[in-house]
C-alpha cells in the first residue's frame, strides 16, 4: 500500500494554511495587547481626542476583536494590511516596492551558503581530523557564533580600508538606469533587458551583504553535511559498494552526498528563519533599503499595521521556503515518496 | 588437492586511540578449489575481520602485521593496489550480510548493480555500454530467482522484500562471475523459511558454476547444509578445524562442544518437554481483531487487517509462545495484551479484568511487563544500570532507601553481581545487557511478562544462559510468559503451549510436543521443515511439505 506524492503535498498546503493563520491570530492579539492607541500613533501627540475617536471609528477599532480579527484576516487575504500609521499609505504598496531588494539579497544568500557548506561539509568530512577538517570546524564555529552585524561591520571596515573600489552601500550604483521590470530582483530583471551593467554594478553591491548574512548558515550546514557524510560512511551500503571496487570518489560524490544533503536541506528550511531575522540588521548596516530594515523601522516607531503584515509576509516567505525544501526532498528521497502503510 | 585460498599465519590488530589489540591470531585456512569451508564462532571472534582482511576492506585504523593470503598460489597483501582493487568482485566477492542496510535507500537498486558492474568492467579493460550491461544485469537477476527482473531493476531498495533483496545481493556478487564467494551471515536477518530459500539458492548456484565458498556464520544448523569443512574461530584464534562429520561428531575443544551442546534440538531424546499447566486463565483474547488505517486527509483511507479473529487463553504460570514470521501479526497480539493499542473488535482480559478498561493505570503497569528484543537499543545508553532499574521502582513508589535494597534484589535475582549498578550499558556483554532488562520487568514485580524474542540478538551459548535464567524466575516467582518468536526450535523445548500466526490469524495451536510431532496446518509444516537442525535424524522426523504448498503460503519462494 503506498501513499500518492500528491497526497502528501495536499496534507502540506493544508498544514501550511494551518501555520499561516496561527501566525496572523497571534500576532493581531500581539499587536492588541502592547500599549499604545493605533489611532494615537497616527495622528501624533498633538492631536485632540475628539480625532483621535474620530481615526478609531475609520480605523475600524470600535468593532469587537473578534470582528476586527474576522475583518483583518478577510483583507488580508487578498493583500491588504490597512495604511501605515506614519507614512499614511498602503501598506502593502510599502512592502511591494521593497520586498525585491530583499528577496534578492536572501536568494542570493541561500545560492551561497549551498555554494560554500556543503562542498566544505564533504571535503572536512572526508579529510576527518586532518588539517583541512580543522581549519573547516573552526571556520564553521566562528560562522554560528559570531553576530552577523559584526561581520557587516568588519566586512564593511575590510572593505573601506583594502578595497575601496568595492561598494559597500545600497543595491547598485543609483546612478545607473535601472532595468523596469518584470521581477523586481535587479540580477533578473539585468540580464532580462540585456543591461550587463546593471547586472555587475547590482553583483558587486550583492557580495559582502550575502557573505555576512550567509556565514551563521555556512557554518551550521557545514557542520551538519559533515556529521551526516561520516555517519553514513558507517553504513552497510558503503561497505557493499567498497567491497566490489566502486571507486571511493564515486562512493563519496554520488552515493554519499545525495544520501547525506537530506540533513542540510531540511535545517536549511528552519535556518530560513533566522536569515530573515539577521537581514533585519545586516539591511540596515548595508543601507540595503530593503524589506527587513523597513520591518526594523516600524518596530521602532510602533508602526503596528507594518508591523503585522512584516511579521506576515516574512511568515509566508518562511512556510513557502520549507514547501519547497519538501518538495526537493521528495525528489530526493523516495521514501517519503511513496510512504509505506504504517 | 589445490587450495584457491590459502590463508597462514595471519595477524590483524586494531589501532584504538594509541592501544593495540591483536584481534586476528596467527590465523590459518584452505579453502579447495570448488570447496565449501564455514568459518564459525560468535559475536567479535574476528570472523568478519577475517573476510575484509581477504577482500581488502578493513578500517583504516586496522593493520595487519604478518601473515600471507595466497589467492591462486599470489598473495594478495602483496599485491599494488590497482590490482587488488581489480580482484574485487571479479576474482572473489561477498554475499553482504543484511539485506536492509545493504543498499543506499535513495538510489534505484540497478544503479547500484550498474556501477558495480560499469567499474569492474573498467578495471578488466572492458568497455561495455549501458543497454548492454543492463542487459547482463538482468540475467544475473533471473540467475537468482528474481523473475521480474525489469521491476526490481528499476526499484528502490525500499519497495522490495527483504528476501528479495537478499537475492539481489546475491547477484551483486555473481555479476562477473567470481571463483570464491564469501557469505557473511547471509539471511540471517530474514525469517526463517525465507533463510532456507536463501541458502538452498546459494548452494545451487555454488555447484552449478563450481565456485567456492566461504561460509561465516555462527548458526550451525545452517553450516551443516552448506559447508565441508569447518573452522570454529575464537577471540580471533581458529581453535579447531575439520571436516563437517567430524567436527560435529566429536568435537575435540570444549568451545566447540559447548556451541553445539547450546542448540536446542527440534527433535529427538534431547529435546526437552515443558509440562502442561492446568491452571485458571491469567490471559484471554476472544475474536480479536486489529486493523490499521492509513490516514489520508480526502477520501477513504486503505485499512489494513494485522490481526484477525484471534482467540486464545494463557494459563497462570504458563510459557506460552507465539510463533511467526515478521509480519504475521504477533507484536500486534502482544501490544493489545499490554493495553499499549486497543482492539478494534473483540474482548481482552487480564487476571480477570477487560484490558480496554484499566489499561494503561498503574496497577495494570505493574501486572504485566516487558522485555524487549534489543538489550542494546531498549536500555538509555546514558543510565547506568542502577538508574535504569530505579525508574519503575520510583513510579511504584518507593522511598529511595527501599528502591536501593529492590535493586540488590533483583540484580541478584537476574544473577548480576551487585557492583553493575553503577555500569553503563556500553560496559556490559549482549547477555548482561538482556539481564538488566530483564530486572527491569521485574522490578514492578509483575505476574506476566511479555519476552518479545529477547534471546534472538544474543549469540547461541549466551542464549541458553538467559532462558535457564528465565526459567529459574518463573519457577522463583510464579511468573506467566507470553513468549514471541520466531525460533521455532527454541520455542519447542522451552514453551508449554504454543500458538502459530499466519497473516493475522492463529493457523494452529497446542502443546509443542503434538504441534511438533503431527503438524496439521502445511504452514505449520512448512515452517517447521525450514529450520535448520543438527542432524539426519532431525531432518528425517521434520514433517514433509510438499512445493505447492510452500509456495502457497511462503511469500518468498522462488517460483
Amino acid at each position: 500500500m503506498q501513499t500518492n506524492p500528491a497526497q502528501l503535498m495536499l496534507k502540506r498546503l493544508v498544514g501550511f494554511a494551518g501555520v499561516m493563520f496561527v501566525l496572523s491570530a497571534m500576532i493581531f492579539i500581539l499587536a492588541r495587547i502592547v500599549p499604545g492607541d493605533p489611532a494615537r500613533i497616527a495622528l501624533g501627540p498633538s492631536a485632540t481626542q475628539q480625532q483621535v475617536e474620530e481615526m478609531r471609528l475609520e480605523m475600524g477599532l470600535d468593532a469587537p476583536l473578534w470582528q476586527q480579527y474576522a475583518d483583518y484576516v478577510w483583507r488580508g487575504v487578498q493583500g491588504d494590511f490597512g495604511k501605515s500609521l506614519i507614512s499614511g499609505r498602503q501598506v502593502s504598496d510599502e512592502i511591494a516596492a521593497l520586498l525585491p531588494a530583499t528577496l534578492e539579497l536572501v536568494i542570493v544568500t541561500v545560492l551561497l551558503i549551498i555554494a560554500v557548506s556543503i562542498p566544505l561539509g564533504v571535503m572536512t568530512a572526508r579529510y576527518r581530523n586532518s588539517w583541512i577538517d580543522n581549519a573547516g570546524r573552526f571556520f564553521s564555529i566562528v560562522g554560528v557564533t559570531m553576530p552577523s552585524f559584526l561581520f557587516a561591520i568588519l566586512l564593511q571596515l575590510i572593505a573601506a580600508n583594502f578595497l575601496s573600489d568595492w561598494p559597500v552601500l545600497g543595491r547598485v550604483n543609483y546612478s545607473l538606469d535601472l532595468p523596469d521590470g518584470p521581477t523586481g530582483l535587479l540580477l533578473v530583471d539585468s540580464v532580462v533587458h540585456g543591461d550587463w551593467q546593471v547586472f555587475r554594478s547590482a553583483l558587486q553591491h550583492l557580495i559582502f551583504p550575502s557573505m555576512a548574512l550567509a556565514m551563521a548558515g555556512i557554518g551550521q550546514i557545514t557542520r551538519i553535511t559533515r556529521s551526516a557524510m561520516i555517519e553514513h560512511q558507517r553504513r552497510d551500503h558503503v561497505l557493499t559498494l567498497k567491497s566490489f571496487g566502486v571507486p571511493d570518489r564515486v562512493i563519496v560524490f554520488r552515493y554519499l552526498l545525495k544520501l547525506s544533503s537530506i540533513a542540510p536541506l531540511t535545517i536549511m528550511g528552519l535556518e530560513f528563519a533566522s536569515l530573515i531575522g539577521n537581514a533585519f540588521v545586516v539591511e540596515l548596516v548595508f543601507s540595503w533599503g530593503g524589506f527587513a530594515s523597513y520591518g526594523l523601522e516600524s518596530i521602532l516607531q510602533k508602526d503596528l499595521n507594518a508591523v503585522m503584515a512584516v511579521v506576515l509576509v516574512s511568515g509566508f516567505f518562511f512556510v513557502v521556503a520549507n514547501l519547497v525544501i519538501d518538495i526537493v526532498l521528495m525528489v530526493i528521497d523516495p521514501r517519503l515518496r511513496f510512504k509505506e502503510a504504517n | 588437492m589445490t587450495s584457491l585460498l590459502d590463508i597462514q599465519n595471519l595477524n590483524v590488530s586494531f589501532r584504538n586511540y594509541g592501544l593495540r589489540s591483536n584481534v586476528l591470531k596467527d590465523v590459518g585456512l584452505k579453502i579447495p578449489e570448488g570447496g565449501r569451508v564455514a568459518l564459525i564462532g560468535e559475536t567479535g571472534s574476528g570472523k568478519s575481520v577475517t573476510s575484509k582482511t581477504i577482500l581488502g576492506t578493513l578500517p583504516d585504523n586496522a593493520v595487519v602485521e604478518s601473515g600471507t593470503i595466497r589467492f591462486d598460489g599470489e598473495d594478495v597483501l602483496t599485491l599494488s593496489q590497482g590490482k587488488r582493487e581489480a580482484m574485487k568482485g571479479t576474482a572473489f566477492s561477498i554475499i553482504m550480510q543484511d539485506p536492509l542496510s545493504s543498499f543506499n535507500p535513495v538510489f534505484r537498486i540497478g544503479r547500484h548493480l550498474d556501477d558495480v558492474l560499469r567499474f569492474s568492467d573498467r578495471r578488466l579493460g572492458e568497455r561495455s555500454n549501458s543497454a548492454d550491461r543492463r542487459r547482463r544485469i538482468e540475467q544475473v537477476l533471473r540467475q537468482v530467482q528474481l523473475s521480474d527482473a525489469e521491476r526490481v531493476f528499476d526499484a528502490y531498495p525500499s519497495q522490495l522484500s527483504g528476501g528479495m533483496r537478499q537475492r539481489v545481493l546475491i547477484a551483486l556478487a555473481l555479476l562477473h562471475q567470481p571463483r570464491l564467494l564469501i557469505a557473511d551471515e547471509p539471511g540471517t536477518a530474514l525469517d526463517v523459511t525465507t533463510q532456507d530459500e536463501i541458502m538452498k539458492l546459494i548452494n545451487r548456484l555454488v555447484s552449478d558454476n563450481g565456485l567456492s565458498l566461504l561460509m561465516i556464520t555462527h548458526n550451525l544448523g545452517v553450516v551443516r547444509k552448506m559447508a565441508d569443512d569447518i573452522y570454529v574461530m575464537r577471540h580471533g584464534e581458529i581453535v579447531e578445524h575439520g571436516p563437517l562429520k567430524t567436527i560435529f561428531r566429536t568435537p575435540q575443544q570444549a568451545y566447540t562442544k559447548a556451541l553445539i551442546a547450546a542448540i536446542p534440538p527440534l527433535y529427538g531424546p534431547g529435546v526437552e518437554d515443558q509440562e502442561a499447566v492446568e491452571a485458571e486463565p491469567i490471559i484471554s483474547l476472544s475474536d480479536v481483531s486489529k486493523s490499521f488505517d492509513e490516514k489520508l486527509l480526502f477520501g477513504r483511507g486503505h485499512s489494513h487487517l494485522a490481526v484477525k479473529d484471534v482467540s486464545l487463553s494463557v494459563s497462570k504460570g504458563e510459557i506460552f509462545g507465539l510463533a511467526g514470521e515478521s509480519g504475521s501479526g504477533k507484536t500486534t497480539v502482544a501490544r493489545m495484551i499490554m493495553g499499549l493499542i486497543r482492539p478494534t473488535r473483540g474482548a481482552i482480559a487480564v487476571d480477570g479484568d477487560a484490558v480496554g478498561e484499566k489499561g494503561g493505570g498503574p496497577d495494570f503497569r505493574k501486572l504485566i511487563q516487558i522485555v524487549y528484543q534489543n538489550p542494546g537499543t531498549s536500555l538509555n545508553p546514558k543510565r547506568t544500570v542502577g538508574q535504569t532499574l530505579s525508574v519503575p521502582l520510583r513510579f511504584a513508589g518507593l522511598k529511595a532507601g527501599a528502591v536501593e535494597k529492590r535493586i540488590h534484589e533483583l540484580l541478584a535475582h537476574v544473577e548480576l553481581q551487585p557492583h553493575y549498578i553503577s555500569k553503563y550499558p556500553h560496559e556490559l556483554s549482549g547477555g548482561q545487557k538482556q539481564r538488566v532488562a530483564i530486572a527491569r520487568a521485574l522490578a514492578a514485580d509483575p505476574k506476566i511478562i511479555v519476552l518479545d524474542e529477547p534471546t534472538s540478538a544474543l549469540d547461541v551459548s549466551v542464549q541458553k544462559n538467559v532462558i535457564d535464567l528465565l526459567q529459574k524466575l518463573r519457577d522463583e516467582l510464579g511468573l506467566t510468559f507470553l513468549f514471541i518468536s520466531h525460533d521455532l526450535s527454541l520455542m519447542r523445548n522451552f514453551c508449554s503451549h504454543i500458538a502459530i500466526m499466519l497473516r493475522g490469524e492463529v493457523v494452529e495451536a497446542g502443546e509443542p510436543r503434538q504441534v511438533f510431532a503431527d503438524p496439521q496446518h502445511p504452514y505449520t509444516r512448512a515452517l517447521i521443515a525450514a529450520v535448520p537442525v543438527m542432524s539426519d535424524e532431525e531432518d528425517r522426523l521434520k514433517p514433509k511439505t510438499s512445493i505447492e504448498e510452500r509456495r502457497r503460503y511462503l511469500a518468498d519462494t522462488a517460483v
